[in-house]
């Protein structure tokens, strides 16, 4: 039960715009796995490839060994939330969900029991169209869940939730993956990974960047800087550097200081006799590693590039 | 709005994976019948296509009602020869009622597609069942029994409420009369022949407003135009036209004969051929498209 998704050499041409290149990456059960990568950088397309909704150009996508589309009835094999729900706004939450556990024979219960699940009880017989994004999201987890599926994909579910939606959300993924399933989350945004995934595929401009461990990661970053505010930052700068410190000012009395930890600063200050008024630790985070390994990589930046 | 512990997803997940490969055969579920009864709910519980149907069929009632009411009254003012050439069943069911009945099925037709293109309802559909021919064959079958439901109660019942009208003045036909039937059944026909249509024309524009004016177009206003003409070949092309077929053809009790004109067996395989042209490139075109 080792490879759940096996995504091999996918590759998605749009005319002239190569969307996904050469993508190869496996999905395993039991972990929350984060598909991070920046905007437009083929997470959405590749999602959709796996799902058999679009047609890859080159390689190929399996769950469970077979490509999706052999599946019948989908919703019992996969669960995903693709776009806010994608749901018509002229229907009422519980008949989209009827629709769809119908056309997979699931029993009439489930539609009530997940839109309990999702905390959407009390607006089942409202339209879709008077929801908030919020609450499109929730149904669209709802539909996620209503075959009660070995494997769930969600395309950014975080959109729109209320920070106690956000939390519920990381709460459910877990528990997910905790019942043995496999599950896998996109996101552009690190800061949503961070408490939530385990293992970690990063792409970028449609390319596989990293596919390993949250810890393995997070040991790819920056490492960790030294912050010192000293009234005799010339001083301090020459013997840092003197000890192999990359030291870069900030303003005349702060100093950022690269490859010696915080201790060791403080013992140099002190026997040079220089008094130090701040002395600060900078743990380097996920962000950090998730900015430098994707921003040469980005598809939109702001301001013009060199 | 946290989920209560007690609404837990049921159970351990299925045995699944390499083991037990899910291939596409024997599996439970997407069975036709219950495509069809997804399609159904789909098309039943939104309230535009109820309205839809509801207000049309009444509309039409209604303006059968109002062109037989004329007729009664106007019945004492016309000479002997405008009795002779006066047809009842024109006045159940008009060219308008013609016109207003396609559109009104290949929209419902069209919306039933682009509806969920719009939304993005489609992917939910076709990863909740990925046999894409299937889906779309359930859908043109479910649209199919609901306008032919729908054309036959605007046909049987325009019909009625203008005899019933027309029959004070000894005027009215019966149900066996000759030609009737076969009248009536042209009417209800071009509901579903033209809500298939609508279904194509929807699958190959995918854009609401595009769809909806392309059916009508290509049903009514277009065949508006074509007259009988000098050029047989011409003729030959208009008779094509369900609704051109209608007009010259099935919609009259005592059909002309002319070479120029469509004759009775044409007229049906022109509603066939547009029937089934329309269900062949919805079920070829969703199968190559990315969505």
């Amino acid at each position: 039960m080792g490879r759940v998704i096996e995504v091999k050499g996918l590759t998605k041409r749009y005319g002239g715009v190569l969307a996904v290149s050469d993508l190869s990456f496996t999905v395993r059960p039991g972990h929350v796995t984060g598909f991070l990568g920046p905007n437009g950088a083929g997470k959405s397309t590749t999602l959709r490839m796996i799902l058999g909704l679009n047609r890859p150009t080159a390689g190929s996508a399996t769950v469970h060994g077979v490509p999706f589309p052999a599946h019948r009835a989908g919703l019992r094999h996969v669960g995903a939330l693709l776009d806010a729900g994608d749901a018509h706004p002229g229907r009422s939450a519980a008949a989209h969900l009827t629709a769809l556990a119908r056309s997979n024979a699931l029993p009439r219960r489930r539609v009530d029991e997940v839109l309990h699940e999702v905390g959407l009880a009390g607006a089942a017989r409202r339209r879709v169209g008077g929801f908030s994004l919020g609450m499109r999201q929730r149904l669209g987890i709802a539909s996620a869940l209503l075959g009660d599926p070995p494997v769930l994909l969600f395309d950014e579910p975080v959109n729109g939730l209320d920070p106690e939606g956000v939390r519920w959300v990381r709460g459910l993924f877990r528990r997910l993956a905790a019942e043995g399933r496999t599950v896998l989350v996109s996101s552009h945004l690190m800061s949503e990974m961070e408490n939530t995934a385990d293992r970690l595929v990063v792409i970028g401009r449609g390319e596989l960047i990293a596919d390993e461990s949250l810890a393995e990661f997070a040991a790819r970053g920056a490492h960790g800087s030294v912050t010192v505010r000293t009234p005799q930052a010339a001083a301090l700068a020459a013997a840092l550097a003197e000890a192999g410190a990359e030291v870069r000012p900030a303003d005349a009395a702060l100093l950022t200081v690269r490859g010696l930890t915080a201790a060791r600063v403080g013992e140099l200050a002190h026997a040079r006799g220089i008094p130090l008024h701040e002395l600060t630790p900078e743990a380097s985070t996920l962000e950090d590693a998730f900015m430098q390994l994707t921003t040469d990589r980005a598809e939109y930046q702001a301001g013009e590039r060199p | 709005m946290t989920a209560p512990a007690a609404s837990r997803l049921a159970g351990p997940r299925r045995p699944e994976g390499p083991g037990r490969p899910a291939g596409p055969t024997g599996e439970p579920g997407a069975r036709l019948r219950d495509l069809l009864a997804a399609e159904w709910t789909k098309l039943w519980s939104l309230p535009s296509n109820r309205r839809l149907l509801g207000l049309g069929v009444l509309l039409m009632l209604g303006l059968t009602a109002q062109s037989s009411l004329d007729a009664y009254r106007g019945w004492p003012g016309l000479d002997s020869d405008q009795r002779a050439h006066f047809d009842p069943m024109a006045e159940a069911f008009s060219g308008a009622g013609m016109a207003l009945l396609m559109i009104g099925s290949g929209s419902l037709g069209a919306l039933a597609i682009v509806g969920e293109y719009a939304t993005g309802l489609i992917r939910t559909t076709l990863t909740a069942v990925p046999a894409r021919t299937r889906v779309m064959a359930a859908k043109a079958a479910v649209l199919t029994a609901v306008t032919l439901v729908a054309g036959t109660a605007v046909s049987l019942g325009t019909f009625l409420l203008s005899q019933a009208i027309l029959s004070r003045r000894g005027i009215g036909l019966g149900l066996a009369d000759p030609g009737v039937g076969r009248v009536l059944a042209a009417n209800a026909l071009l509901a579903p022949v033209s809500a298939l249509v609508g279904l194509g024309v929807g699958v190959v524009l995918r854009h609401t407003a595009g769809a909806v004016v392309g059916t009508c177009a290509l049903l009514v206003v277009v065949p508006g135009f074509f007259k009988p003409g000098v050029h047989q070949w011409a003729n030959e092309l208009y008779a094509l036209f369900p609704s051109y077929a209608w007009r010259n053809c099935l919609g009259l009790r005592h059909p002309p004969h002319s070479e120029a004109l469509p004759t009775v067996a044409g007229s049906w395989f022109a509603y066939a051929l547009w029937a089934v042209l329309a269900l062949l490139a919805t079920l070829l075109v969703i199968r190559r498209r990315d969505l």
